[in-house]
């Protein structure tokens, strides 16, 4: 078979995934919403924001699949477009996550048992102790939902949720990657590489971070279905991605003026996407953990 | 046990370090409050005064310490905005966001274990697929989207029960409980979800034992097994239970707009769309402490369950 210059495992992965019936399923999900992100301006029928008082409030039809909005905006071009601000608050918040956990957890697994272990792991124990949504509305809030002018760059309210969310996801991260470098650590082919007189730093990163990656893997995909809710809800009071940009939230915001009057569609498909998004990324992370992590896999079926 | 008070502590450094975390954010962020609050052609002077008596002409350490002080002596302060006692307006929120998260809890409880339970004893069946279908729906689906749903099809659609609003006590049982129907089952039904995928996995877990094999062998009946193994796969489920309950508060926020419940969360909104610094360093906090408290619970809940942590600690 022709590989594409792909590495072989890669193609092991997604062939495990395949098999498993959920995780194909996530992933095509992931995937599709993924491409409607990334082509959204050649997918979506109409602007996202292009107002058109004319046919305000229609139901779904044939020129408009899910009908439009009180301006006349169309839904289905506005949720296509809404898939961009929640997949890349899941994914960037993941990715400033990323780094700090995997240096906290690598330092303090490979140091365990040292000074610097308890100190890392304590202050990882306190913002473990936090209640991450709260803390994220409460920054936000304070800070203002308005961009922020920082010199040359503008920090817009998306920015700001993707940092907060990130700097919360590294005590998680931490963890998980601690478990892992804690284990290998003490490991054999560790202590053999020891001895061959091998550098700390080395050993880090080019013999136990390779190892932890599959742990992370599976908690990234996890915590990126987390940050799209956070995303979504966020906007959805009025704290994240600002109208009249497309956002799930913002939309199934916008909807809320019209529960009493019975345009159902409004709430209905902006919700639906949320959901789906949500499904997707769950049940992708349930298949990797599966295939990646056999430790945590919920033990042999019996019957 | 030491373990335990070590916790303890942690819990309230972290609870010293959020309000401190949000002070300083309050105090920071450009334009005084005092724009807030004051007419915007109030001579200077009249600013300065308004300022010097809020104390925000101090240093932030020290104002802090003020505010600290104060809070630890059971002085929260008042709004800035409405000038009303903030305990008073504590003690209006609070037993509201208590009741209705307290129920939505037990709902979740009372759905959730079984349907992991039946799960975990028939691996692959169409029991176990639906209560799988259920879970993952469950902790994906966002729940203030599954309120608004209740409210436009149920409240709205077929007229069967409030949209929305907290009824007290005083105006009558039914009336209390029918606006909080709605409300709770949102919330509970995505409890229900976590706490289902936990049991499930935990019961999983401990069939798949030796003692189990064990004691099938011994030919026991199935469900003595069960009892046994159900025995051994709670502590895990207790402890994610309470952690839960700390977070159902943390999402109680949008359901608490959804359905226009004058609870803390909503407390909190108003705050922070209003402005009002002291009330959403009050709500954060207490938020905070109800979260902490409930960790704190999970873990003494796991040291009377498991018999291993008592003997080692």
């Amino acid at each position: 078979m022709q590989n594409w210059g792909i590495p072989r495992r890669y193609l092991l992965l997604l062939h495990s995934i395949g098999a498993s019936r959920t995780g194909l399923f996530g992933f095509c999900l992931v995937s599709v919403l993924a491409l409607m992100a990334i082509f959204a301006p050649w997918i979506a029928p109409y602007e996202p924001t292009q107002v058109d008082m004319l046919n305000r409030l229609q139901p779904p039809s044939w020129s408009h699949w899910m009908g439009t909005d009180l301006t006349g905006r169309d839904v289905f071009s506005r949720l296509i477009w809404g898939a961009r601000p929640s997949l890349q608050v899941g994914i960037l918040a993941v990715l400033i996550g990323l780094p700090g956990g995997f240096a906290v957890g690598l330092l303090a697994g490979f140091y365990r048992g040292t000074m610097l272990e308890t100190i890392l792991m304590r202050i990882v124990e306190i913002i473990a102790a936090v209640p991450l949504l709260i803390v994220a509305i409460a920054v936000v809030g304070v800070l203002g939902v308005k961009p922020i002018a920082m010199g040359p760059f503008t920090i817009t309210n998306e920015i700001k949720i993707v940092v907060v969310l990130g700097f919360l996801y590294i005590p998680g991260l931490a963890r998980v990657v601690f478990a892992v470098a804690a284990a290998e650590a003490t490991s054999d082919y560790i202590r053999a590489r020891r001895i061959q007189g091998v550098r700390d730093f080395t050993l880090i990163v080019s013999d136990i971070l390779p190892n932890c990656l599959s742990v992370v893997i599976v908690w990234g995909t996890l915590l990126t279905a987390g940050g799209v809710l956070a995303e979504a809800g966020l906007s959805f009071v009025g704290l994240g991605v600002q109208p009249p940009d497309a956002s799930w939230g913002v939309m199934l915001s916008e909807a809320r003026k019209f529960i009493f009057s019975g345009e159902w569609w409004l709430l209905f498909f902006p919700g639906l996407a949320i959901s789906l998004t949500v499904i997707g990324l769950n049940l992708l992370g349930d298949a990797l953990r599966d295939i990646l992590d056999p430790r945590h896999y919920t033990g042999p079926r019996l019957d | 046990m030491w373990e335990y008070v070590r916790r303890a502590a942690f819990s309230v450094l972290a609870l010293f370090l959020i309000s401190f975390l949000v002070f300083c954010l309050t105090h920071v962020v450009p334009g005084s409050p005092a724009s807030v609050v004051l007419d915007p052609d109030t001579p200077e002077e009249e600013i300065l005064e308004w300022e010097r008596d809020h104390n925000l002409h101090l240093p932030v350490i020290t104002q802090y310490k003020i505010w600290l002080l104060n809070t630890l002596s059971g002085d929260l302060g008042e709004s800035v905005i409405t000038e009303r006692d903030l305990a008073g307006e504590l003690a209006d929120a609070i037993p509201i966001t208590v009741e209705w998260v307290g129920l939505s809890f037990l709902l979740a409880v009372a759905l959730g274990l079984p349907l992991g339970i039946i799960s975990a004893l028939k691996p692959g069946s169409w029991v176990d697929h639906i209560a799988r279908v259920i879970a993952i729906t469950g902790i994906s689906v966002p729940d203030y989207w599954v309120g608004l749903m209740l409210v436009a099809f149920v409240a709205v659609g077929l007229g069967w029960l409030p949209a929305g609003g907290f009824v007290p006590l005083s105006s009558g049982l039914g009336p209390h409980l029918a606006a909080l129907v709605l409300p709770v089952v949102t919330l509970g039904l995505h409890y229900m979800a976590v706490l289902s995928r936990y049991t499930r996995s935990s019961m999983l877990e401990a069939l798949s034992q030796d003692y189990v094999r064990t004691a099938r062998a011994m030919g026991l009946p199935p469900w003595q097994v069960w009892l046994y193994a159900l025995k051994n796969a709670l502590p895990p489920v207790v402890n994610v239970g309470a952690m839960s309950f700390g977070f159902s508060f943390a999402h109680a926020l949008f359901i608490e707009y959804v359905f226009g419940i004058a609870g803390l969360s909503l407390a909190l909104l108003n705050a922070i769309h209003e402005l009002d610094y002291p009330m959403i360093q009050v709500t954060v906090l207490v938020i905070t402490s109800i979260f902490i408290l409930a960790n704190l619970a999970a873990d003494l809940a796991n040291l009377a369950l498991n018999p291993k942590l008592r003997k080692s600690k």
